[in-house]
C-alpha cells in the first residue's frame, strides 16, 4: 500500500498526485512547496531567454521564439499497475479433476456421454486482474414494494442502513466475462498477497493480464460498482416485501481502500462432438467454476415426445369411454 | 524539448493591478501590458495601481484550469456569434474588432460537502379499478357500461437522503455575476491542476473580489437545488410531490480556482450600453446577449410594412384593370 495520506471527510486513502479525493471531492493536503500567492510572473525561456507565456494550444508555457515548450506539473493519471497476486492454491490435477466432476452432474438435459466424450483442448494458469475494496457505506433508499399496499399493488417505504465491504471484487479483466467473474467472485477468499507472480509447481509459465485503464477510470469504476452491490444488498436484505419496484440508493461512501490484484484462475477449453466451450477454475478455491456446457437437443425433443404421446393415450382413452 | 522554470528577476516580478470603477473587478496584469479599458465591460474608468496591500490580503487561489482556446479561435467563434443575429445588430457591434476578445483568469469559488437531508413527500400509487357509469345512445336509451379507470393513491413517505456534494462551481468575481458564469458552465475539472504561477504567464487573472462568506453562501444556495434534484429523483411512486426537505450541510470546503474564459466587451450608442460575450477557455461554449437596434428594427418594420403596401396597391391595380 502506498497510501501515506487519508482523505480527510471520507477517510478514503489518498494516492500520490491525488489533488482532490476521488469519492468526496475534498483537496487533498498539499505537500508540495510551492508559491500560491496569485502573481503574473514573467518567465524566461531557457534556452533563448525570450519571456514565455502560457500556450493555450500546448496547454504548457511556450516560447514564441524558439518554440520551446516549458514543462508543468503533469496531471497525475497513470495507467493502473498490479499491486500483487495472490498465489495457486490449487493444482493442475485437481482443477482437471473439478472439471471432469462439474461435467459429470450438469443435470439431465445435458448429453450423458458429456464427461467421457469431452476432450480436453487446453488448459491454462492465467492471472486475471481485479480491483479488491474495503469500504463503509451510509446507504440511504427509497423504494415501492408490496409490504404493506392498499388498493394499489405499491406501496412506498425508505430507510438507511450501514454497510460494510470487506474484500468486493471489481474485476479488470477483458478476458474474463462479466458472467464468469459473478460466478466466481465468492471463490477468492484472497487468503494471501505475493508481492511476485509464484510460477506453477510443474514450471509451466502462467499467463499475467494486466491492468489497462487509467486510475480516474478505474475510480468511477470501482464507485459505480460499490453502489450497484449497495443497491443489491439493500434489495436483498433490507426492504420490506418480496416484490420491488424503483430501487433508488444514494450513499456516502467512506474509508475505500483499493487494492490492484491479480488473481489465479484455470481456464479449460473442451470440445464436445467438434464444438469448444470453456471452463474457468477458480486457482485459490477449486470448487468455484463456471463455464458454457452444450445442450442435449435429443433429451429436449424426448421429453417432448413422451409427453405428447402421454397426452395422446389420455385423449384416446377419453374418446374410447 | 523540456525546459526548466527559469528563476526571475525582481523587478520582473512587479505586478500590475487595475481595478474598475463601473463593474468592480480587479484584474492583475503581465507587467509589460496596460490596460486602458476594463476587459469585462470596456469600461474606460479603471484605475492603475501597484499591487500589494490589498492582494496580500486576498485568498489565494488553489487550483487552476488552462486555457485549450486560443486567441484566434476564441475570435471566430465571436465572430461567427454576432454574425448569427446581423441584422439588427447596432453598426458599432458589428464593425467591433473580434480580436479584441481578452482571455483572463476568473477566480470561482470550488464548493464540497456532505448533505444530509430529512424529507417529506406525497407518493402516488396507481392501481386501476373498473367503474360503471350509463349513457344514452343515439336513438335515446339509457344503457349501463363498465369501463377501467387507472386512479392514484396517495401516500405519505418521510426519510433520509444523504449524499456528497461535488464540483459546485460559484463566482468569485464582483465583475462577472454568477447567473453569467452558469450560463458557460461545465467545466471538465478532471484537468484541475494545483495552481502554478507559470499557467497564469502571459495572461490576465482577477483576483477574488468577492469574500468567501459570500461564495460560500452563494454555493449553498446552489448546493440546496441540486440536492432537491436528487431527492425529487430518489422518491418512488409513478408520481411524487416532495413537500419539505431540511438539509444539513458538513465537512464543507471552498476553495479558491482559477478558470479560463475569454471575454469579448464592447460599448456603443451615446449612453455607453454595455455588450459582453463570454468564451468557457476550456469547452468552448459561447453566450452573450447580443442587443438590438431600436432604430434598426423600427427601419425594418417600416419597410416592410411600405412592401405590403406596394403589394397591396399593384394587387389592386391589377385586379382594377382585369375588372
Amino acid at each position: 500500500m502506498n497510501a501515506a495520506m487519508e482523505c480527510e471527510r471520507c477517510e478514503s486513502p489518498l494516492e500520490r498526485g491525488d489533488l482532490r479525493c476521488a469519492v468526496c471531492g475534498r483537496q487533498a493536503p498539499d505537500t508540495g512547496q510551492r508559491d500560491t500567492a496569485l502573481s503574473i510572473q514573467v518567465l524566461r525561456c531557457g534556452s533563448c531567454g525570450a519571456a514565455v507565456s502560457y500556450d493555450a494550444t500546448v496547454g504548457a508555457p511556450n516560447c514564441s521564439f524558439c518554440d520551446s515548450v516549458m514543462h508543468l506539473e503533469e496531471i497525475v493519471d497513470p495507467v493502473e499497475q498490479t499491486e500483487g497476486f495472490v498465489p495457486f492454491r490449487t493444482s493442475r490435477e485437481s482443477a482437471r479433476a473439478r472439471l471432469k466432476q462439474w461435467l459429470g452432474d450438469q443435470g439431465f438435459f445435458r448429453p450423458s456421454d458429456l464427461a467421457t466424450r469431452s476432450r480436453l483442448e487446453s488448459l491454462k494458469a492465467i492471472y486475471w486482474v481485479a480491483w479488491v475494496c474495503d469500504a463503509r457505506a451510509l446507504v440511504t433508499w427509497a423504494a415501492d414494494s408490496n409490504e404493506g399496499s392498499r388498493r394499489s399493488a405499491w406501496a412506498p417505504h425508505s430507510g438507511t442502513v450501514h454497510l460494510e465491504f470487506d474484500d468486493l471484487l471489481v474485476s479488470a479483466s477483458r478476458g474474463l466475462s462479466e458472467q464468469e467473474i459473478h460466478a466466481l467472485a465468492r471463490h477468492y477468499p484472497v487468503h494471501a498477497v505475493a508481492e511476485e507472480a509464484t510460477g506453477l509447481a510443474d514450471g509451466e509459465p502462467v499467463a499475467v493480464e494486466t491492468f489497462d485503464v487509467q486510475r480516474s477510470q478505474a475510480r468511477r469504476r470501482i464507485v459505480s460498482a460499490i453502489h450497484r452491490s449497495a443497491a443489491a444488498q439493500v434489495e436483498a436484505y433490507h426492504i420490506p416485501g418480496v416484490r420491488f419496484r424503483k430501487v433508488h440508493t444514494s450513499a456516502l461512501l467512506e474509508g475505500l481502500d483499493t487494492r490492484r490484484l491479480a488473481l489465479p484462475a484455470w481456464v479449460f477449453t473442451y470440445r464436445y462432438k467438434d464444438r469448444l466451450y470453456r471452463a474457468v477454475v477458480s486457482g485459490e478455491d477449486a470448487e468455484g467454476i463456471t463455464g458454457s456446457v452444450p445442450f442435449s437437443y435429443a433429451r429436449l425433443f424426448l421429453v417432448i415426445g413422451i409427453v405428447g404421446v402421454v397426452l395422446l393415450l389420455i385423449l384416446a382413452a377419453i374418446a374410447a369411454a | 524539448m523540456d525546459l526548466p522554470v527559469t528563476t526571475l528577476d525582481e523587478s520582473e516580478r512587479k505586478l500590475l493591478e487595475i481595478r474598475c470603477d463601473d463593474c468592480g473587478a480587479t484584474l492583475t496584469l503581465p507587467a509589460h501590458r496596460f490596460a486602458a479599458i476594463c476587459p469585462y465591460c470596456a469600461s474606460p474608468s479603471v484605475v492603475d495601481r501597484p499591487a500589494g496591500e490589498d492582494s496580500a490580503r486576498r485568498a489565494r487561489p488553489e487550483f487552476i484550469l488552462g486555457f485549450v482556446i486560443d486567441r484566434k479561435e476564441a475570435a471566430r467563434r465571436v465572430q461567427a456569434f454576432i454574425g448569427r443575429s446581423r441584422l439588427f445588430a447596432p453598426t458599432a457591434v458589428k464593425h467591433a474588432k473580434v480580436s479584441a476578445v481578452e482571455g483572463l483568469y476568473l477566480p470561482a469559488w470550488l464548493y464540497g460537502s456532505v448533505a444530509e437531508s430529512q424529507y417529506q413527500a406525497r407518493i402516488g400509487e396507481n392501481y386501476t379499478t373498473t367503474e360503471t357509469y350509463t349513457t344514452t345512445d343515439s336513438k335515446g336509451n339509457t344503457t349501463t357500461r363498465t369501463r377501467t379507470v387507472v386512479k392514484t393513491e396517495w401516500r405519505e413517505l418521510s426519510g433520509t437522503h444523504a449524499t456528497y456534494v461535488l464540483d459546485v462551481l460559484v463566482t468569485a468575481s464582483q465583475g462577472l455575476g454568477n447567473a453569467e458564469l452558469e450560463t458557460i458552465e461545465p467545466f471538465d475539472l478532471r484537468a484541475l491542476r494545483r495552481y502554478d504561477a507559470a499557467v497564469v504567464s502571459g495572461w490576465i487573472a482577477e483576483e477574488a473580489t468577492l469574500e468567501r462568506d459570500e461564495g460560500h453562501r452563494l454555493a449553498r444556495s446552489e448546493a440546496t437545488s441540486f440536492v432537491e434534484g436528487r431527492i425529487e429523483r430518489f422518491l418512488p411512486g409513478d408520481s411524487s410531490t416532495l413537500q419539505s426537505f431540511r438539509t444539513t450541510f458538513s465537512n464543507e470546503d471552498t476553495d479558491l480556482i482559477l478558470l479560463p474564459i475569454w471575454v469579448f466587451a464592447a460599448r456603443y450608442g451615446t449612453d455607453g450600453k454595455t455588450l459582453r460575450i463570454l468564451i468557457n477557455g476550456q469547452t468552448g461554449e459561447i453566450q452573450g446577449k447580443l442587443p438590438r437596434s431600436p432604430l434598426k428594427i423600427a427601419v425594418g418594420v417600416l419597410l416592410l410594412l411600405a412592401g405590403l403596401a406596394v403589394a397591396a396597391i399593384l394587387a389592386m391595380t391589377v385586379l382594377g384593370v382585369a375588372l
